[in-house]
């Protein structure tokens, strides 16, 4: 597999419901204020909602790049099956963040692992239901990926009004369950793809 | 305001936004996976452009009643998928025969028969092309990304506008639901094409008329030019006849419309073909693999390059010539058994092309082209 | 018959005289249904430049060319389809759709019965020779039982559909029938069908002698249009089924008239609606 310095490949992997869609409209908007190309697809099935489903974001500077998925660089997953389902197409080394309950069985090694308390933040903050919220603020903190403000910015533009508040306030539980890592990922063309930029 | 918005899209959104900036104010469908966002974006947005949005009984019926509209006066469009496709097959032919602007959108999912519905594929390229019975003229147009889709249904429209003839739009299930950012330009500034309406005199009105360019112009209803329309062979003045020389003049003038107009219809991007050893002919999903994969091998020292027919039929036949003129292999990856393969053979030595077919529903990836172009190159 | 000499009306001014002579069968009713249509066009003052016909395939399907008028011969079962899409865009013509028994019932029949349904302001004229006169004679929905066409060579052993029944059924709010043997008659059905705003369906008891007629030892035309009252099978409206024979049993006449919203008009209020709340918003 060929490692491509300017392109970041992303999943948000677990069960249909999850809002796992949703998540990477969400962290799609957010790169596209910050005037970062991205294309979006997800599991595409006649049944989504238990089963297995994923939700990808390929960013790229190349317009008319491949949009799907050929390696991933970073994954949360909210089930085991998504984790399972997904691993085949995981980089070695790639960021993987998995919740503490909903995947209880990481993978030993051969990733950058974040065993994260993602569903039970969600609860707390309101509603299991955000937990693709809370993942893709660890996500995205974790993966440099867009700056906290860009990315609040994003959810306010992605979600009902009704719920923009509990909605940020789980993109914020989220960033906030990993340590800071400074920076966002540049993800130039002479940048490699773990850098931190 | 002048300046283009920046919006995300999925492609099937990005088709309907397309056809309204292109003039479209009508739309007739039937559900089908997967294309029915297509309707349901237009449901929204029809009633808002004081355009007509129907749901009909199905898909024979949906292409009848965009033919009524078009003929009418309306923009019109529909779009299907595989199953669909078939069952407008009929109506097709009569929007060639009778020289009515359509656009028809079909988002390729896997076949035969019902296949696998929410798999894509890209196995109608010949059925876009031949479809239909008898012989006739046809206009297929072969996006790659949302924005291409957004670009290609105004084109299509246009096309269908100016040459008096359906034009299907072409894409796979894969950017059909992909989200990308996509350039919206101001509606004012897109460019749109019109057909020719008759004005003057009524009585010596010739409908099918041999003008200049093929194309004759058309009768508005209630514009006193009354005229019959038909799907039986018919002379100049829109009468059906059986005469062996003036049906075939009808014929004749139906396909030479296109072949004589395909500097004007014809559209490929290349993509580092110049001095390409191995040239990858590819549409769609596979084409944006392969244009991946030909950066992967120009990195690893081989001279690869993408040759991408936007225009899919009438296939670009001299680009092709020129775009592989250096080359020593030619491959040709799709999503079926073998279909652009064909043409591409039919127009090159066919020792010089290669084939890579999918039929298990997976897109090809630029993985898949890599390893085949290793294995060919061995 | 006086009515049909009626001054004011003549039928050249609203026929295509350089596509005569016509290509029907001499006693071929379908002529007498063009000429009713035309007759009933003329009394309502409907502008020959705003009047499309719309005909699919067959023997009805040709009658169109010889409108003056917008005519368009489609394709085979789909007139409704195509007329539903040219009313649509364009509620200012009066858009008449001809069709036959094979056309409208068998091929078309699911067009039927979502025009019925969705109650579109067209006037549909089904022309009933009970047979496929163009191809040859082969049996039709319509084909009464036991009788000889060129595809049931031992008597057709299927019932047949009663084309009104069924439009009614659908929810057509305007149905009527009427025969051709009665010009004046089928006129005013046809000009009432017109004047309904809504979909009309109006099955027209036509006869083909030249094929079904002379297969079936029916006799001459003027026999076989005598008999339509008698002998024409569809039974809805009429109350006669367990009656014995007796002469014109037929219920002709406008049988069904429904006050139902009629769909161009609903759609283009709502379309207003949508409209008039987006330029509401800032």
């Amino acid at each position: 597999m060929t490692v491509h310095a300017h392109r970041a490949e992303i999943r948000l992997a677990g069960s249909g419901g999850q809002g796992l869609i949703t998540g990477m409209h969400i962290l799609f908007r957010a790169l596209a204020i910050e005037g970062r190309r991205a294309a979006q697809s997800q599991s595409y099935e006649p049944t989504s909602r238990g089963g297995f489903c994923y939700s990808d974001l390929v960013v790229s500077d190349e317009s008319g790049d491949y949009p799907l998925a050929t390696g991933l660089d970073m994954v949360a997953a909210l089930s085991q099956v998504g984790l399972e389902r997904s691993l085949p197409l995981i980089r070695p080394g790639a960021l993987l963040i998995v919740d503490e309950r909903l995947v209880p069985e990481p993978p030993a090694s051969g990733f950058d692992l974040h065993v994260l308390p993602i569903a039970a933040r969600a609860v707390e903050v309101g509603s299991p239901r955000i937990a693709n919220v809370v993942a893709l603020g660890a996500l995205a903190h974790l993966g440099r990926l867009v700056s906290e403000e860009m990315l609040e910015e994003a959810v306010r533009l992605e979600t009902p009004p009704k719920f923009a508040d509990l909605n940020l306030a789980a993109v914020r539980q989220g960033w906030g369950l990993v340590g800071a890592r400074v920076g966002v990922r540049c993800l130039s063309a002479s940048c490699p793809p773990m850098c931190i930029g | 305001m002048t300046t283009p918005s920046l919006a995300s899209l999925h492609g099937n959104r990005a088709c309907a936004l397309g056809a309204i900036a292109a003039g479209c104010r009508f739309f007739a469908g039937y559900p089908i996976t997967p294309s029915s966002e297509i309707a349901e974006q237009m449901s929204r947005e029809m009633p808002r452009a004081n355009g007509v949005f129907v749901q009909m009984e199905d898909e024979i019926s949906s292409l009848a009643a965009v033919i009524g509209a078009s003929l009418g006066g309306a923009k019109a469009m529909t779009a299907t998928s595989g199953p669909g496709f078939s069952l407008m097959q009929e109506n097709l032919g009569y929007a060639a025969m009778t020289e009515t602007p359509c656009v028809i959108v079909n988002v390729m999912r896997g076949g035969p028969s019902t296949g696998m519905p929410t798999r894509p594929s890209q196995a109608d390229i010949m059925q876009a092309r031949w479809g239909t019975h008898g012989d006739h003229p046809v206009i297929v147009v072969a996006p790659a990304s949302v924005q291409e889709i957004y670009d290609e249904t105004i084109r299509a429209f246009n096309l269908a506008e100016e040459f008096r003839t359906p034009v299907i739009l072409l894409y796979d299930e894969v950017i059909a639901h992909l989200l990308e950012s996509v350039v919206l330009p101001q509606r004012h500034t897109v460019a749109t094409i019109t057909r020719k309406w008759a004005t003057g005199d009524e009585t010596a009105f010739l409908p099918y008329a041999e003008t200049e360019d093929g194309v004759p112009v058309m009768a508005r209803p209630g514009g006193g030019h009354r005229i019959h329309v038909t799907g039986l062979t018919h002379t100049q003045d829109g009468f059906p006849t059986q005469k062996p020389d003036l049906a075939a003049r009808a014929t004749q003038r139906l396909l030479d419309k296109i072949e004589f107009n395909r500097d004007r219809i014809e559209r490929v991007e290349t993509f580092d073909t110049e001095d390409a050893e191995i040239v990858i002919v590819a549409i769609g999903i596979v084409a944006r693999a392969a244009r991946r994969a030909a950066q992967d091998l120009r990195a690893a020292g081989i001279r690869a390059g993408l040759f991408r027919p936007i225009t899919l039929w009438p296939f670009p036949e001299a680009a092709l010539r020129e775009a592989t003129a250096k080359a020593r292999r030619v491959l040709v990856p799709e999503m079926n058994a073998g279909q652009l393969a064909l043409e591409v053979e039919r127009i090159l030595e066919p020792d010089k092309v290669a084939r890579l077919n999918r039929i298990d529903g997976e897109p090809i990836g630029p993985g898949d082209i890599v390893r085949r172009i290793r294995e060919t190159a061995a | 018959m006086n009515d049909l000499m009626q001054p004011s009306f003549d039928v050249k001014d609203y026929l295509r005289l350089q596509m005569m002579p016509h290509f029907m069968c001499p006693g071929c009713g379908h002529g007498i249904a063009l000429r009713s249509l035309l007759w009933a066009v003329h009394e309502l003052g409907i502008d020959k430049n705003r009047l499309a016909v719309v005909c699919g395939i067959g023997c009805s399907g040709r009658v169109g060319a010889y409108v003056d008028a917008n005519t368009f011969h489609t394709t085979h079962g789909r007139p409704l389809a195509f007329a539903t899409g040219l009313k649509l865009a364009r509620p200012d013509l009066t858009v008449v759709v001809i069709t036959g028994d094979g056309d409208c019932l068998a091929i078309g029949g699911n067009h039927l019965i979502h025009a019925c349904r969705r109650n579109l302001d067209l006037t549909c004229l089904m022309l009933n020779n009970e047979v496929y006169g163009m191809t040859g004679g082969q049996v039709s929905p319509t084909t009464a039982v036991d009788r000889l066409t060129t595809t049931t060579p031992h008597g057709n052993a299927e019932p047949t559909f009663d084309a009104c029944r069924l439009a009614d059924a659908a929810g057509a709010s305007f149905v009527g029938r009427e025969v051709t043997r009665q010009a004046p008659a089928l006129k005013n059905v046809i000009k009432a069908g017109l004047a309904h705003e809504g979909f009309s369906f109006i099955e027209v008891m036509s006869d083909c002698t030249e094929i079904y007629g002379r297969k079936n030892d029916l006799g001459e035309s003027p026999e076989m249009i005598l008999s339509q009252k008698s002998d024409m099978r569809p039974e809805a409206f009429g109350n006669v089924a367990d009656e014995p024979f007796r002469p014109n049993r037929l219920r002709a006449g406008v049988l069904v008239q429904r006050d139902r919203p009629e769909y161009g008009r609903i759609y283009r209020q709502r379309a207003a609606a949508e409209q008039a709340k987006a330029k509401a918003k800032p």
